[in-house]
């Protein structure tokens, strides 16, 4: 033992000089760290719902509850998550995957409450101190729990696609869409905003099991065309996907045709095996589009005989005079089409009703109507010289084509109008080797075609001119020629609000000659098969039908549905009215099995 | 047409004349929808003509000097006819037109007298006139011209 | 020096006597049969040893555990990927990190996940952290054990402070949650690095003078010097590793034997002892700590300011990880941290199992050691062991 041992520990004497660590103020008055993960904050605003953050909690703290103010919100599911702190671990897993990032932590740690309920609440929701705390936990940049990238879709070169009418999107291989599958977070709002309802995750989840039959299945429960809708739709369910709103949407369309091309056609008769029990009622069916099909569809397996009564020879309707091939191949769209023929519907093409036969004998012969003949008459633009002979419609030139016949477009065409239609008939001219001109109105972001037309148009080498007003068409000095004198826009705020008008500059006027001008801007219905009367008795106004419940008119037996009859005139809103029509039609038939049941239980 | 009044109780006229002629339309008009369209159009020009009857008593003053934007739609467009199965395009055409009549003649009016309180009734008639021409160019822009 | 199984063996039969004791008659009223634990609300009491006392000499000691038990791996088994790694840091509380690494490590081993390169700095950086929390908490512990309060008064405060760290790089200061399959969550935030120099600098000073006032303390060096000797023909057959076995001699550590994350790109020795008592574990121990000080100094310096911090992970809400197996490694303060899972192509893990070295350490060679030893010593023996009772009863 030696001294030095011994006198060692009075050596902490020293530290009594020393400051000490402790600070002197009460803890609670220290702040959590910049980064700490401490109570929850939710910009209720920004939240859509998506339950992700429920889903991944391991403690099951967190419950999705309605909130009254966000219930039918536009891809919201209305819900909002309400934390329990009686569970929580404040791991912070439920602001990693947040899709909006809107789930957020305080650096808050202290909270002293006499009822034990309050601990249990609706961040954002209900009032709470820490609501606007600057600091605390964020998902850190770069950092991810999904994903937040699509697969690409690969496409055909431009250079390639611009020489035939073949496919321009390749489709996924089973890596990709197995990899793009596994982006769905499964919250179901796409659901919500599809207006055929399509059971989207559930499909998804097909993908990723790898049962494309399943798959199948799911889809044909409310979507007779998946292979259609899977290339072409409008899919208003990507706009919505939570996924999309801090990374990119998951490529919905592209999985639901990614099922379709898995299984071939000689096989859906067995996966789908549609159980049919024959009933004694007919319906007859006015136009073989997508809203006539898929009405067909699904009263055809109520058992009732359908017939479908088509002015052309084949099916499809605008799907299939409308939409080019390399958009959607005749035989994608046949695959959809047979088998909806194939389980019983009869369809009597080249028949046109109002001429081959009336409407009123088809009231008389058969039990229920429904129609559905769509925008077929292209809109005029009411400017001078708009009757000359090489001023052509968008809709007769994709119809030509799709025919088989020779548009006669030449080889310098303008085309006028910012739609769909106008950017097929501009990429259709392409192919046939034109120049192709595009004149539209306003600007390119206004524009209502679909992005990647607007996109693949360019990209095949269609020159685009935006804020360019058609004001008068000329003869050329050729017959076979035809000139447009057209005058730049600039754009003015309007004084009442609404977006920006386009006002013609009159000192800024062009005149050029075309081999021809395809008018793309518009349609209306033709409805000349209704008379005047019946007309007035369902209530038409500028064409166009406001059915009441289930596509229901004011005429007892008759139904409508497609473009004509809604607002959205697309493919899927079509296949919805179909669907929607024939459980219309299924509760007019047996009021006893429907309608009077639910008068008795008073629902 | 010499005094303010006068051409006040004439433009006040033509709004009258304007509301008849949409209402006899509707009478003939073969759908419920486009009937009730055109008593629209005929409760508007009822509702500009109750603005120069304000202005005639001197409750209400016009704007000459206002800036109304001109989208120049009605312009460059074919005269249609009235028939009694008009589209809701036509009818804003034939609307578009004779609102933009009415401005001419007024601005007309206007360029031909020299400087007076007369010339500034009819430049603010004109602007009005304008004013109506704008309110259907702009629903023709937004519910015609959709280009779809 | 190699390990290999027939060393294993050999060692075992060889050179130790597992002989039962004689049986011992309670009723002859020689003896006294004495519980420490499990109220004690510390290390030496989240466990219960069964003491028999001849005197205040202890002839039979027997090791209770269980009540801490929480039945991590089984909870395991019914949480997703992505949950564990919220649950695992729960199993050794002074030191969760190093089972946020090994569960990230196993998951990522099985399904074939490579880290980025800043990720494995700062999941080194962040290991060495909590091994340097860890040590300065037991420093306090071995000092308490032997009735003397004031250096804990210091280790703790600056383990706090390593807390504060953590706190502000992770967001908790306990169960950090850091190290997830895939990488970490977030990189260093603003002025990280020079807030933590400045406190491994007053760390440094302030083990100088826990190494005066404590190690050089008469008292303390005569009840640690001599308790509790490990010999080196126990060091294989009970499995003891880590500071215990380096007092020894054994030059035996993880992070030069078989180096993982960034271990083989710093710069730092293996450091052993010889008398393998108590006072030598602590004082290697104390070692180690500084040099614990100096990695983090280095991780400071080398760890990527930019890059990504995290691999490019599939959707973790319905992730199915591969089928296989896999065990493994990592030193963490108390030797060979181990964990063996099994994936059968699920998105729940088959099976985990969590080999701490607690196990052995706190069991069977507690058991030995206590035998021969006063009453009074027990509790400075068996924190010289460095148990966490909780990673026994994963």
């Amino acid at each position: 033992m030696s001294l030095k041992d011994l006198l060692s520990p009075f050596f902490v004497w020293q530290r009594a000089f020393e400051k000490p660590y402790t600070t002197i103020r009460p803890t609670l008055d220290r702040p959590g760290a910049p980064a700490y993960r401490g109570f929850h904050i939710n910009i209720a605003e920004t939240c859509v719902g998506c339950g992700s953050c429920h889903e991944i909690c391991q403690n099951q703290a967190i419950d999705m509850v309605a909130v009254d103010e966000f219930v039918g919100r536009d891809g919201d599911s209305g819900l909002r998550p309400r934390f329990d702190y009686g569970r929580c671990c404040w791991c912070g897993l439920c602001v990693d995957i947040c899709t909006a990032a809107s789930l957020r932590m305080s650096n808050e740690y202290s909270w002293i409450a006499d009822n034990p309920n309050e601990f249990h609440f609706t961040a954002g929701v209900d009032e709470t101190p820490w609501q606007d705390n600057e600091l605390g936990y964020r998902r850190a940049e770069g950092y991810h729990l999904y994903p937040p990238k699509r697969i690409e879709m690969e496409l055909l070169p431009a250079e390639e696609s611009v020489k035939s009418f073949d496919e321009v999107t390749l489709g996924y291989d089973i890596e990709q869409a197995k990899k793009e599958a596994d982006r769905c977070v499964e919250c179901g709002i796409c659901v919500a905003t599809c207006p055929a309802h399509m059971d989207v995750p559930d499909y998804i989840h097909s993908i990723r099991d790898g049962d494309y039959e399943k798959g199948l299945k799911l889809m044909y429960r409310t979507n007779p065309f998946p292979g259609t809708c899977g290339r072409i739709c409008t899919r208003k369910c990507e706009s919505v996907c939570p996924v999309g709103i801090l990374g990119e949407p998951v490529a919905i369309r592209w999985l639901k045709r990614f099922i379709v091309d898995q299984v071939d056609k000689k096989d859906y008769k067995r996966i789908l095996d549609e159980q049919i029990e024959n009933s004694d009622f007919k319906v007859a069916i006015i136009g073989a589009g997508p809203g006539g099909l898929s009405a067909a569809y699904y009263l055809r397996q109520q058992g009732h005989a359908v017939t479908v009564f088509e002015e052309h020879e084949s099916g499809g309707g605008m799907l299939r005079y409308g939409v080019p091939s390399y958009r959607l191949p005749d035989a994608e769209l046949d695959k959809d089409i047979d088998h909806i023929i194939s389980i019983g519907v009869d369809v009597k093409y080249n028949t046109r009703i109002g001429k081959d036969i009336q409407f009123e004998t088809l009231l008389e012969d058969y039990d229920a109507v429904f129609m559905s003949t769509g925008l077929s008459v292209p809109s005029s633009m009411r400017i001078h010289g708009e009757d000359h002979a090489r001023v052509l419609s968008g809709l007769q030139v994709l119809a030509d084509v799709a025919s088989g016949r020779d548009p006669g477009i030449g080889k310098k065409v303008a085309v006028i109008g910012g739609g769909n239609v106008a950017m097929d008939a501009a990429r259709v001219s392409r192919r046939f080797g034109a120049d192709v001109t595009i004149l539209y109105r306003r600007r390119i972001s206004e524009m209502p075609a679909d992005e990647e037309e607007i996109h693949e148009s360019q990209e095949e080498g269609c020159t685009l001119i935006q804020k360019a007003i058609p004001v008068e068409i000329l003869d050329a000095d050729s017959p076979e020629q035809v000139a447009i004198k057209w005058g730049e826009a600039e754009m003015v705020d309007d004084p009442k609000g609404g977006r920006p008008r386009p006002v013609l500059r009159e000192d800024r006027m062009h005149t050029e000659t075309y081999d021809c001008i395809i008018s793309a801007i518009g349609q209306s219905s033709n409805l000349d098969y209704l008379s005047k009367e019946l007309q007035e008795q369902m209530a038409v106004e500028w064409g166009k039908f406001t059915p009441v419940e289930y596509q229901h008119t004011t005429l007892d037996k008759v139904f409508v549905g497609g473009d004509f009859a809604n607002r959205t005139a697309d493919a899927i809103s079509a296949i919805e009215d179909g669907h929607h029509a024939a459980r219309g039609i299924n509760r007019f038939l047996n009021p006893d099995l429907y309608i009077n049941a639910e008068q008795q239980h008073d629902i | 047409m010499n005094t303010v009044d006068e051409i006040l109780d004439y433009a006040i006229d033509q709004e009258q004349q304007a509301a008849d002629f949409y209402e006899d339309v509707a009478q003939r008009a073969e759908t419920a929808g486009m009937k009730k369209i055109l008593l629209d159009f005929s409760e508007e020009e009822k509702r500009h003509k109750k603005i120069l009857q304000t202005v005639k008593t001197g409750e209400h003053e016009l704007t000459p000097e206002q800036e109304i934007l001109d989208l120049k739609i009605s312009d460059y467009l074919v005269e249609v006819e009235v028939s009694d199965n008009i589209s809701y395009q036509d009818a804003l055409i034939v609307a578009m037109k004779r609102e933009r009549a009415a401005y001419e003649l007024y601005s007309d009016m206007a360029a031909k007298i020299p400087e007076s309180h007369l010339k500034e009734v009819l430049t603010g008639l004109a602007k009005e006139e304008a004013k109506h021409k704008l309110f259907f160019e702009a629903e023709y822009d937004e519910h015609v011209l959709t280009d779809n | 020096m190699t390990l290999s199984t027939d060393n294993i063996l050999t060692g075992h039969s060889a050179a130790l006597d597992f002989a039962q004791p004689e049986p011992l008659d309670l009723t002859s009223g020689k003896y006294v049969k004495l519980w420490q634990g499990p109220q004690h609300p510390g290390i030496t009491g989240n466990m219960s040893l069964e003491l028999i006392l001849e005197g205040d000499t202890i002839v039979d000691c027997k090791t209770h555990v269980g009540y801490l038990h929480r039945g991590f791996e089984k909870l395991m088994e019914r949480r997703t990927f992505i949950q564990n790694f919220t649950v695992v840091c729960r199993i050794a509380v002074p030191e969760p990190t190093f089972n946020e690494y090994l569960y990230s490590h196993a998951v990522e081993t099985i399904s074939g996940i490579e880290i980025p390169e800043r990720a494995i700095w700062l999941r080194t950086m962040n290991l060495e952290l909590m091994r340097l929390a860890s040590f300065l908490m037991w420093i306090g512990g071995m000092s308490g054990a032997f009735g003397q309060y004031t250096v804990p008064n210091w280790t703790i405060a600056y383990r706090d402070f390593v807390l504060d760290l953590f706190e502000e790089m992770t967001g908790a200061r306990i169960y950090h949650m850091y190290i997830v399959p895939g990488g970490v969550r977030a990189g260093l935030p603003d002025g990280f690095r020079k807030r933590a120099r400045d406190i491994m600098d007053g760390a440094e000073k302030m083990l100088d003078q826990v190494e005066r006032v404590m190690f050089n303390n008469v008292v303390f060096k005569a009840r640690s010097k001599g308790l509790g000797i490990i010999t080196a023909d126990m060091i294989d057959p009970y499995g003891i590793v880590g500071p215990n076995a380096r007092a020894c001699g054994f030059k035996r550590d993880l992070r030069k034997d078989e180096p993982y994350l960034a271990y083989d790109q710093l710069d730092f020795d293996v450091i052993t002892g010889s008398d393998s008592d108590a006072y030598d574990r602590a004082y290697l121990r104390l070692q180690e700590t500084r040099q614990c000080i100096n990695l983090i100094r280095q991780c400071l310096d080398h760890t990527p300011t930019d890059g990504p911090f995290q691999a490019d992970m599939p959707n973790v809400l319905h992730w199915k990880v591969p089928a296989g197996e896999t065990y493994v490694k990592a030193e963490c303060t108390r030797g060979e941290y181990g964990y063996y899972m099994v994936t059968d192509g699920s998105e729940f893990v088959r099976r985990v199992h969590v080999r701490g070295p607690s196990y052995t350490h706190a069991i069977a060679v507690m058991e030995r050691l206590a035998v021969g030893n006063n009453i009074a010593d027990i509790a400075g023996l068996m924190v010289s062991l460095h148990n966490y009772p909780p990673e026994v009863e994963r």
